[in-house]
C-alpha cells in the first residue's frame, strides 16, 4: 500500500489561497472551518515564504493518542480519519495537534463546539458507503474512493503543494532540490542571499577551515 | 570454488555477529581459494579461527586508524532559518508576530505548536496512570481500613437524646454540592479514562454518544457546582478555622488507628482538612473549569492546556479525598450519616467524636422521639435536657 503524504514546497507557494478555497468548495465544510490554511512567514519582508498547512496525517498522530473516545483511525494508506458519530467535541485533539488541523464548527459557551472537523485527505469518513449523502454531509467528498488525489494539491497552480504516495513525492522534491542546488552553483551563491536558499559557504566562514578553529 | 558457493547459510561466518555479517562478502571472496583446500569439520574449524582473528577488536581499531577523521565543516542546513521561523523560536519573525494568514481564527498563524506534544505527554503518560494509581490507592486504603478496623460503632450505644448539628440550609447546600460533585467526578472520570473503559466495553457506536452525553452534563454541572461550592464554603466556614487543637488531633491520628480518642470541637482536623481542600482545590478546579468550559473567548490552545493541567490535578486531589470523606460519612461510622441526613446527631455519638463541642451544646439536646414527631426539624428544641 501507498503511504499518503502532503508536502508543501515553501520555495514555490505563492500564497494564492486557492487550496483553501478549493477545499472549502469541494467538501462544503461548515462556516468558520478551514481544513487548510496558508501561513506566510516574514510577510512583506525579504525572505518571505508561505506554507499551506492542513492535517499532516501523522504516523503517530497526537490527536489519535489523546482522544478520550478513540475515534481516530489510520487507514492502510496512512490517512488519519475520524468518526464524527463517536466524537464528543471535547477539543483534546485541537490541544494536542501541532498543526492546528482539528477545528470545530462553533465556539459556543459550555463547550458546545459540535463535532470536530479536519482534513480527511479527501478520503471521507470511516463508516458510511463511499460518497453516500450521509458521508458527504459529515466528511465531504471521498475522492480517494474515486481514485483521485486530494483536490488542494491537484489544482495547485505552482505545484507547491504535493499530495500522494510518499515515495513519489520524495522523488519529485528531491529532483527539485538538486536542480535548485545546481542553479545556485551555476549562477553563483549570491542569488537571493537573504532568503532561505542554500548558500554554499556561509559568509562568516568564507576562506576559513573549521579544523583550524 | 563451486562447493563454497553452495554451502553458505550454515557458514560459520554468520557467527561473527552483526558487524561481521555486513563485511562477509568481501572476506569470502578473498579467502575462497584458501578455504577450498580443506573439507568438512576441519574447514569449519578453520573458518571459525579466521573469524576470531579477523574480527577481533584489535583488528578493527587498526582499520579505523588508517582513515584520518574528516575535518568537520560547519555548514548550516539550508532549511534551518525556515524551520526556526516555522517553530516560532525566540528571535525569529514568527516570535515577533511577523506571520500572517488569511484564515482568521484561534491560533491560525501558528504553523507548529510545540506545546501540544508536551500536553499529550502529560495527559497520556503522567495524568492517566497517576490518576488511576491515586484513585486506586485510596480505594484500596479504604478497603484495608475497613477490614482492619471494621465499622466504628457508638461505644456507649444510642442515647435517647439528639443534638442539632447542621441547619436545614447547611444540609441543602451540602447535598446540592455533593450531588453536583459526584456527577462531575463520574462524568470527568469517563472523559479521562473513556478510551480505556467505555469504548472497549460498549464499542464506539454506543460509547461515543454515551461519553458525549456525560461530557455535556459535565459542561453544565460545572458552573452550578461553582455556585454551590461558594455557598458551601460560606455556610461551613464557622468552626472550620484551623486551631492548635487540630495538631494534637493529627498527632493522635484522629483516634482512627485505635488508642485513645482525640478530642475535638465541632469539626475535627480531618473534617477541617477536607473543608479546606474542597475550598482551595475546588477554587482551582472551578476557575480552570470555566476557562475550559467557555472556549468562545478565543483563548489559545496553550492557554487552555495550561488550565487543563490545573483542572485535572485539582480534580484528582479532590476525588481522592472525597472518597475518604464519603466512606467516613456513610458506612464507616455508626451515627455519622444521620447528622447530615436529618440535621441531628446522637448525643452519645457527639460525646465520643466531638467531645468539646458536646460540652458546649449538650444543654440543647432534645429527646429522639420529639424530632421524629415534628414535621419540621428546625423547631425550637432547646428546652429538654440530657443528664
Amino acid at each position: 500500500m501507498a503511504r499518503m503524504k502532503f508536502y508543501c514546497d515553501a520555495e514555490r507557494c505563492i500564497e494564492c489561497n486557492a487550496c483553501v478555497t478549493a477545499c472549502k468548495n469541494e467538501h462544503e465544510v461548515p462556516w468558520g472551518v478551514n481544513r487548510r490554511r496558508v501561513v506566510t512567514i516574514k510577510d512583506g519582508q525579504p525572505g518571505e515564504r508561505s506554507i499551506s498547512v492542513a492535517c499532516m496525517h501523522c504516523s503517530d498522530a497526537p490527536c489519535q493518542a489523546v482522544c478520550p473516545v478513540d475515534c481516530f483511525t489510520t487507514t492502510a494508506d496512512g490517512i488519519v480519519i475520524h468518526n464524527k458519530d463517536t466524537c464528543i467535541g471535547c477539543g483534546y485533539c485541537f490541544y494536542a495537534c501541532p498543526f492546528g488541523a482539528p477545528q470545530f464548527p462553533s465556539d459556543g459557551a459550555f463547550s458546545g463546539r459540535g463535532k470536530m472537523d479536519k482534513c480527511t485527505f479527501c478520503a471521507g469518513g470511516p463508516e458510511e458507503a463511499d460518497n453516500s449523502p450521509a458521508e458527504f454531509k459529515k466528511y465531504g467528498r471521498n475522492r480517494i474512493a474515486e481514485g483521485k488525489l486530494p483536490l488542494c494539491a491537484e489544482m495547485c497552480s505552482t505545484k507547491a503543494l504535493l499530495a500522494g504516495d510518499a515515495n513519489t513525492i520524495a522523488d519529485i522534491y528531491r529532483k527539485r532540490v538538486v536542480n535548485r542546488a545546481a542553479s545556485a552553483l551555476i549562477s553563483g551563491s549570491n542569488l537571493q542571499k537573504t532568503s532561505f536558499q542554500p548558500t554554499l559557504v556561509p559568509p562568516e566562514l568564507e576562506g576559513k577551515a573549521s579544523a583550524t578553529e | 570454488m563451486k562447493k563454497m558457493e553452495e554451502n553458505p547459510p550454515q557458514s560459520p561466518f554468520f557467527k561473527g555477529g552483526g558487524c561481521a555479517e555486513l563485511r562477509k562478502p568481501d572476506r569470502s571472496h578473498s579467502l575462497a581459494p584458501l578455504l577450498c583446500k580443506r573439507r568438512g569439520w576441519g574447514r569449519i574449524f578453520f573458518l571459525l579461527l579466521l573469524c576470531l582473528l579477523l574480527f577481533a577488536p584489535g583488528g578493527r581499531a587498526e582499520e579505523q586508524a588508517v582513515a584520518p577523521p574528516l575535518p568537520p565543516v560547519n555548514v548550516p542546513s539550508p532549511g534551518v532559518d525556515l524551520w526556526n521561523e516555522i517553530r516560532g523560536r525566540e528571535g525569529t519573525a514568527a516570535d515577533m508576530g511577523q506571520v500572517r494568514t488569511q484564515v482568521q481564527g484561534v491560533d491560525t498563524g501558528v504553523l507548529i505548536n510545540t506545546g501540544g506534544q508536551e500536553w499529550r505527554e502529560y495527559r497520556m503518560q503522567t495524568l492517566i496512570p497517576n490518576a488511576a494509581m491515586a484513585l486506586g490507592f485510596v480505594a484500596l486504603a479504604i478497603v484495608v481500613f475497613r477490614l482492619v478496623r471494621g465499622r466504628i460503632p457508638i461505644k456507649a450505644g444510642r442515647s435517647t437524646h439528639k443534638i442539632k448539628r447542621f441547619s436545614k440550609l447547611q444540609r441543602y447546600v451540602h447535598w446540592t454540592t455533593a450531588a453536583l460533585f459526584v456527577t462531575l467526578a463520574i462524568t470527568g472520570i469517563f472523559i479521562l479514562f473513556g478510551r480505556y473503559i467505555v469504548i472497549p466495553l460498549f464499542g464506539p457506536e454506543i460509547g461515543g454518544p454515551l461519553v458525549y452525553g456525560l461530557k455535556r452534563i459535565h459542561d453544565f454541572a460545572g458552573p452550578l457546582f461553582a455556585i454551590a461550592l461558594v455557598l458551601l464554603v460560606i455556610f461551613f466556614m464557622k468552626g472550620n478555622m484551623p486551631k492548635l487543637l487540630d495538631l494534637k488531633w493529627i498527632a493522635k491520628g484522629g483516634g482512627l488507628f485505635g488508642g485513645k480518642h482525640a478530642s475535638s470541637e465541632c469539626y475535627n482536623a480531618g473534617e477541617k482538612g477536607w473543608y479546606w481542600i474542597a475550598a482551595i482545590a475546588g477554587a482551582f478546579v472551578v476557575v480552570s473549569g470555566f476557562v475550559l468550559d467557555f472556549p468562545n473567548f478565543e483563548q489559545g490552545r496553550n492557554f487552555m492546556t495550561f488550565y487543563h493541567w490545573i483542572h485535572s490535578i485539582g480534580a484528582v486531589v479532590m476525588m481522592s479525598v472525597a472518597m475518604g470523606h464519603i466512606y467516613m460519612g456513610t458506612i464507616a461510622m455508626e451515627g455519622a450519616f444521620e447528622a447530615m441526613a436529618t440535621g441531628y446527631c446522637d448525643a452519645n455519638w457527639a460525646k465520643e467524636h466531638h467531645d468539646l463541642w458536646y460540652e458546649e451544646v449538650k444543654d440543647k439536646a432534645v429527646p429522639a422521639d420529639s424530632i421524629e414527631q415534628a414535621s419540621d426539624p428546625g423547631v425550637d428544641s432547646g428546652k429538654q435536657k440530657v443528664v
